[in-house]
């Protein structure tokens, strides 16, 4: 057997994008994704983070819901509509928590979702389902 | 072959019905009808929509009141084929509500949960007679939709009612341990997405044993109520205040920090000493109280806050009681 080339990235570091366009919000996740290794961007709302995806397309994006511009349920639609924009877990992160909230994000292609307030271990959970 | 297929199945479906009650349980949820028919589809896992969506509850640690209830029903209950569905259920219900009934009665309930089972059972016994009506109803319901709906409406407005009494504390009127724990979850929220600060408050009436067992549970009940009104007037229109269990209150206090919340707790303090008592309650030398004080930490687990409030207020009894602790 030799290496397959997914052995030799394994070691990478995780790519997570942060939207949410409370800095509050971004700077809690940032302190909270600290001992996980994971290379962390940010992105104040869809459009944002939709244009840093066409740069490079994260593993995870933790996504809020009601942001200006592009919301994230927009954002999650224009994504999966992307080239390779079916691979990045998409979690919604969000203080939204009625069950319709729910069904439109599971129909529109989200992965998760994570309901405000959570806690380290709750936000690390949904990061250490990723592949590695 | 048949038989041993049935007894399968019959073993099967006991197994989903265990897994039905522990839920209702574990959830706090009425042991109504259609709570047993949404968790009876939950378990029996022949919704995968339903089970994903209860799966996110679950793991938010969301509570699953009157309105999450309903719309889990409504979105993937009655939309999924809806008159063999109802049907179906309604037979379900018809052989599971009696053994529930029962099954109600041998609930593993704490002593303070007691009369909420006393009064579930009594609302079990309701909605079997009701059950009964709705169950021809919806055999009937092609033709008579109109009146179908109206004795759904009808239903659903007395569960509403009962739900409504039962977030409030019986004796002072204040939320209950329930409504604390959906307020704590909505408050955090807020204050992890603001990055406003929220303060939490646990009160604890000093010697009350002394109370109740020198001049019995009504001095004891003036005396919760007394306070109850005391810290009512001690806060703000958007506080929450709650009779946390037993002796202990709690108020939960958004864009508030520490040393203000500390501030409130002495503020309640001075103004248990200062308050006139009524007349019933006991001649005691002085009612006085202990309270914890704790600023949320956005990303700690709420148990963990709570708890670090709870041992300021250990402290604060340790320490001479009548008193104020910062965690």
């Amino acid at each position: 057997m030799f290496n397959s080339p997914e052995a030799t990235t394994a070691a990478r570091r995780k790519y997570c994008l942060l939207t949410d366009d409370s800095p509050n919000i971004r700077k809690i996740v940032r302190r909270l994704l600290e001992p996980l290794n994971v290379e962390i961007d940010e992105a104040e709302n869809g459009q944002v983070a939709l244009e840093k995806c066409l740069q490079r397309m994260p593993d995870v994006i933790l996504l809020d819901w009601n942001m200006p511009v592009m919301n994230g349920l927009e954002f999650i639609v224009a994504l999966r509509g992307l080239p390779g924009g079916a691979t990045p877990r998409v979690v919604f992160c969000t203080s939204e928590c009625s069950v319709d909230h729910i069904r439109q994000a599971i129909g529109s292609g989200a992965d998760d979702y994570l309901i405000k307030p959570f806690d380290a271990a709750m936000l690390r959970a949904k990061l250490d389902v990723l592949p590695a | 072959m048949a038989v041993k297929a049935a007894a399968a199945n019959t073993e099967k479906g006991r197994a989903v019905a265990d897994a039905v009650l522990a839920s209702l349980q574990r959830y706090e949820i009425a042991p109504t009808p259609d709570n047993y028919a949404l968790w009876y589809e939950y378990h029996a896992g022949q919704n995968p929509g339903l089970r994903r969506t209860i799966d996110i509850l679950v793991f938010n640690n969301s509570s699953f009141d009157e309105k999450t209830l309903r719309d889990l029903k409504q979105t993937y209950l009655y939309a999924k084929e809806e008159e063999s569905a109802l049907r179906e259920s309604a037979l379900k219900l018809q052989n599971t509500l009696q053994q529930m009934v029962g099954s109600a009665a041998r609930l593993a309930a704490p002593s303070d949960l007691r009369d909420e089972v006393e009064r579930i059972r009594y609302l079990v016994e309701e909605v079997v007679r009701e059950s009964r009506q709705l169950a021809r109803s919806v055999r009937l319901l092609r033709y008579e939709p109109g009146e179908s709906a109206a004795t759904i409406e009808a239903l659903e407005n007395h569960l509403a009612r009962a739900l409504r009494d039962a977030c409030l504390d019986g004796l002072t009127g204040l939320a209950n341990r329930k409504a604390f724990d959906s307020a704590i979850h909505r408050l955090a929220g807020e204050s992890m997405n603001s990055g406003q600060d929220l303060s939490l408050l646990l009160i604890d009436i000093d010697h009350f044993k002394q109370v109740n067992d020198g001049w019995g549970h009504c001095a004891g009940d003036a005396v919760l109520c007394h306070l109850a009104k005391v810290l009512q007037q001690s806060v703000r229109g958007g506080d929450h205040v709650a009779r946390y269990g037993g002796e202990e209150f709690s108020v939960l206090l958004p864009r508030t920090d520490a040393s203000s919340a500390f501030a409130v707790g002495e503020n309640i303090r001075e103004a248990l000493a200062r308050e006139p008592r009524p007349d019933f309650t006991p001649p005691m030398a002085s009612l006085t109280v202990s309270i914890g004080v704790s600023c949320y930490e956005a990303g700690e687990p709420l148990s963990d806050w709570v708890r670090r409030t709870d041992t300021a207020l250990y402290r604060a009894k340790r320490e001479g009681r009548n008193r104020v602790q910062l965690a």
